[in-house]
């Protein structure tokens, strides 16, 4: 495009309205990562000299040298949510729209809106926030999503943790258990990393964040064994 | 990292945008204090943010870049360090904006973002000269003309009872930099006893400057921090205060003059160190009764010899910079003479310019130009602990007693007191940087009554090479945010001025950069006041200067802020200048990080590095 800059005439033009309205949006996003970073790094964070890969916000690092990333877990991406696996109603959204271009091959319907989700399920497996490279103090705080609410029975929905992608076409129950299954998997998990590194933490802050962590992975599993009763 | 390229402006925004919003807080009349904890226990408490931000954890090279640049600006101003910062990531956003807007008729880049960071680094280099050659001459015919001239002679004159007009005077300065630093409470007091210790050490036949220069050196040595008093009882005492306590009993008879040595090495010799082996007895022959008592009674009279040398010079008081031997103290106490030990180097080096006279390594060379003369020699007890104290006889200095509740309040109004000496010196002496390290060489190569006017003469052929600045000095605003808007406006005008010329285009779109730059200092200092509208308020220049004198925040220096401006254009332009950056996984930076950090940071510094 700036290849041809030398030879057209190119006349830089004022952004229209909704340019200015995502600049604006932009640039408060921008704002906040700030104050956030700043906030941390008065609380005794060291601010890294990577950015992340996803966002590409300055990482910072806690004294129990975890990496974080302030946009990733703490503010709302831009785009989680247009992101299907995420958002119950982009997911709904999405579902209609393939409804409307399917209408025309009728019989394939069914099979295609099992198929188009698990697809896009894997599709979107990608940007989701990696726990192993953005690890930190607000994960501890945080349970982890409970299994949305299914709107149609054929979306299984995926959870915080890697989303392997996974046949659509059982009924409800069966869907709901492995998904609950997943689930269970993921906070034990956790309840087992927490147990490790409360057995080596030398800190007290860190000792009672991972005591809150393994706190509410306790909750987590007694309400997904409430879930499955 | 990667390479730069596209990433380059937005790492440079983000990282200088996360050290605004750490000082932002504490911007401002109305700023907050920082209060920093250690695992220890240990409370450092502060408003400056040279202070607040070398004591953050920094591992990004564009942020580090910055600090550094803070650090060495706020020492040599004393102030204005969060102004940096401010203006700093103004200036780098508006250069973000333009070089993005104007990318598109760049020729020759593989890529857009190419393209931008290469207009933004042509901007920062226009901006750069366009500061260095045409902003003294904007601001002295824009800006001066709106303030007053401090003479160095009314200084000692109370705000209260002043004649002169608008109230200019040093202790206003003085007051309102007090004021932003240490708070409200005892801005008076400090700004007074501020005062007080410049007019004493103040030479006539002298530039304000010299005293001031010779204040800043010596400031460490000049202070005795004492923990445990209300500020209030921080006072003046006669003498130079040194920080040790005798080592042998103190001088019964206060018989004056006093003569006094000072001494670099220790007077025993060493002859033996650890490793070496001493053969004793005579070659050859039978050994007799030769062991190491004789050895030893052989030095001790060896430095019997050097003490009974000390006594025809009539010298009661030993200075020393290391630890002396048992013998030599107890030579010395049978000598009725007073030592000290292990004094600081300033202290010393002070001692030594008061006196002039030089010290002594090697004690069997001791002459009588060796020997200081003093008025006086006696202990002090000062909170806690017991000091040493002395005066000359030739120049009468005062120490400085600083008294706070807490170590950190104390550290605080110390470092104040530097700054705020440091600034004064700036308005003063409104020289950049290059030119106020000679008169540093100059004021060593001092000897005997080195307080006379042969320094002028010495100095004088290095300023003809620094750049003559326009503005007098001593030259004062009122404070709280004049400066900029009044640069604003003279940018403007400069800027419609320059745009019916063709050729000086560019400065047109330079100056118009730097002039919306300049806008959000006020802004910043504003926004929490309800008096002060926004500035998109289409209000004329008037309106604006009277709000501002309406709150009355003091004075401030005008070549203290043409120095940070200058400092801003240069910190931007070389942030722009970096094409890659290239990690390393050795420490390379030991230096400059133990300078840039406090002593807070030293212990961890050792475990990262």
């Amino acid at each position: 495009m700036a290849l041809n800059g030398d030879e057209e005439d190119f006349k830089w033009e004022p952004p229209t309205e909704a340019e200015m309205k995502v600049i604006q949006a932009r640039r408060e996003r921008q704002d906040k990562i700030s104050k956030l970073m700043g906030d941390y790094l008065l609380k005794g964070y060291k601010m890294l000299g990577e950015a992340c890969e996803v966002c590409g916000t300055i990482l910072l690092q806690d004294k129990q040298q975890k990496n974080y990333c302030v946009s990733c877990q703490e503010l709302d991406s831009d785009i989680d949510k247009d992101n299907p696996a995420l958002n119950a109603q982009a997911a709904l959204s999405q579902v209609r729209e393939r409804q409307l271009a399917a209408q025309s091959p009728a019989p394939s319907q069914a099979p295609e809106l099992n198929d188009s989700p698990s697809s896009s399920q894997e599709n979107m497996s990608v940007p989701q926030p990696r726990p192993e490279h953005c690890e930190g103090a607000a994960a501890g705080g945080r349970t982890p999503l409970p299994p949305p609410a299914v709107p149609p029975p054929s979306t299984p929905a995926s959870t915080a943790a890697l989303a392997p992608a996974r046949p659509s076409v059982t009924p409800q129950s069966s869907a709901q258990r492995l998904v609950l299954q997943e689930a269970e998997e993921a906070v034990l998990t956790k309840l087992r990393w927490a147990t490790n590194q409360l057995q080596s933490s030398a800190s007290l802050e860190a000792s009672i964040q991972l005591c809150s962590l393994i706190n509410s992975c306790a909750n987590s599993l007694r309400s997904l064994k409430e879930l499955t009763q | 990292m990667p390479p730069l390229g596209h990433l380059h402006m937005e790492h440079v925004l983000q990282a200088v945008g996360v050290l605004e919003a750490v000082i932002l807080r504490s911007f401002g009349p109305e700023g907050g204090q920082v209060l920093f904890t250690r695992d220890t226990g240990q409370v450092l408490l502060s408003r400056s943010g040279t202070r607040i931000l070398t004591a953050l954890h920094l591992e990004h090279p564009f942020a580090r870049m910055v600090v550094e640049c803070v650090w060495k600006h706020s020492s040599a101003t004393g102030d204005g360090s969060k102004t940096f910062i401010l203006l700093l990531a103004s200036l780098l956003r508006l250069i973000h904006a333009a070089a993005s807007k104007g990318s598109n008729v760049s020729h020759s880049y593989s890529s857009t973002k190419a393209a931008e960071a290469a207009t933004a680094r042509h901007l920062a280099d226009k901006l750069l000269a366009f500061g260095l050659k045409e902003l003294d001459e904007l601001i002295a015919t824009g800006v001066v003309p709106y303030g007053g001239c401090i003479s160095w002679e009314d200084f000692t004159v109370e705000a209260q009872t002043s004649s002169l007009t608008n109230n200019l005077c040093v202790q206003k300065l003085l007051r309102s930099f007090f004021h932003t630093r240490c708070g409200y409470t005892h801005c008076d007091f400090s700004s007074h006893l501020t005062c007080e210790l410049l007019s004493h050490w103040n030479f006539k036949n002298q530039l304000p400057s010299f005293s001031l220069q010779l204040v800043s050196d010596y400031f460490p040595a000049l202070h005795t921090p004492v923990s445990g008093f209300p500020v209030r009882s921080s006072r003046l005492i006669e003498g130079q205060v040194i920080h040790r306590d005798f080592a042998t009993p103190p001088l019964k008879t206060d018989h004056q003059p006093v003569k006094a040595v000072v001494l670099t090495g220790s007077l025993q010799p060493t002859l033996l160190s650890t490793g070496d082996v001493l053969e004793l007895g005579y070659r050859g022959r039978m050994k007799e009764e030769r062991s190491i008592l004789h050895f030893s009674s052989w030095m001790e009279s060896s430095l019997q010899g050097v003490i009974a040398k000390l006594q025809t010079l009539g010298v009661c008081v030993l200075l020393s910079a290391v630890k002396q031997s048992a013998a030599v103290l107890a030579l010395a106490t049978q000598a009725e003479m007073c030592l000290v030990e292990c004094v600081s180097e300033d202290e010393l080096s002070l001692f030594s310019q008061l006196s002039g006279t030089t010290p002594i390594w090697d004690c069997s060379m001791i002459e009588s130009e060796h020997v200081a003369t003093l008025a006086f020699c006696r202990p002090i007890q000062l909170g806690a602990h017991r000091y040493k104290k002395h005066t000359s006889i030739t120049i009468k200095p005062c120490s400085l007693i600083i008294c706070a509740p807490g170590e950190g309040q104390i550290e605080q109004y110390a470092c104040a007191l530097q700054d705020a000496i440091r600034m004064l010196l700036r308005t003063w002496e409104p020289m950049l940087a290059a030119a106020t390290t000679t008169s540093k060489s100059t004021l060593q190569s001092h000897k005997g009554a080195s307080l006379h006017t042969d320094s002028l003469t010495e100095q004088t052929p290095y300023r003809s090479i620094a750049i003559q600045p326009i503005q007098k000095p001593g030259c004062v605003l009122s404070a709280g945010g004049l400066f900029e808007l009044l640069l604003h406006y003279a940018l403007l005008q400069h800027g419609h001025s320059c745009s019916v010329s063709p050729d000086l285009n560019i400065d047109a779109s330079v100056s118009q950069l730097l002039a919306n730059a300049l806008l959000s200092v006020p802004q910043k200092i504003y926004s929490h006041s309800p008096k002060f509208p926004n500035d998109s308020h289409p209000f004329s220049l008037g309106d604006k200067l009277s709000k501002v004198s309406e709150l009355d925040l003091g004075l401030e220096s005008v070549s203290c802020k043409y120095q940070l401006l200058l400092a801003v254009l240069q910190c931007v332009a070389s942030l722009l200048k970096v094409d890659a950056v290239l990690p390393t996984h050795t420490a390379l930076h030991t230096q400059s990080r133990r300078l840039a950090r406090t002593s807070w940071e030293d212990t961890e510094d050792e475990g990262e590095g």
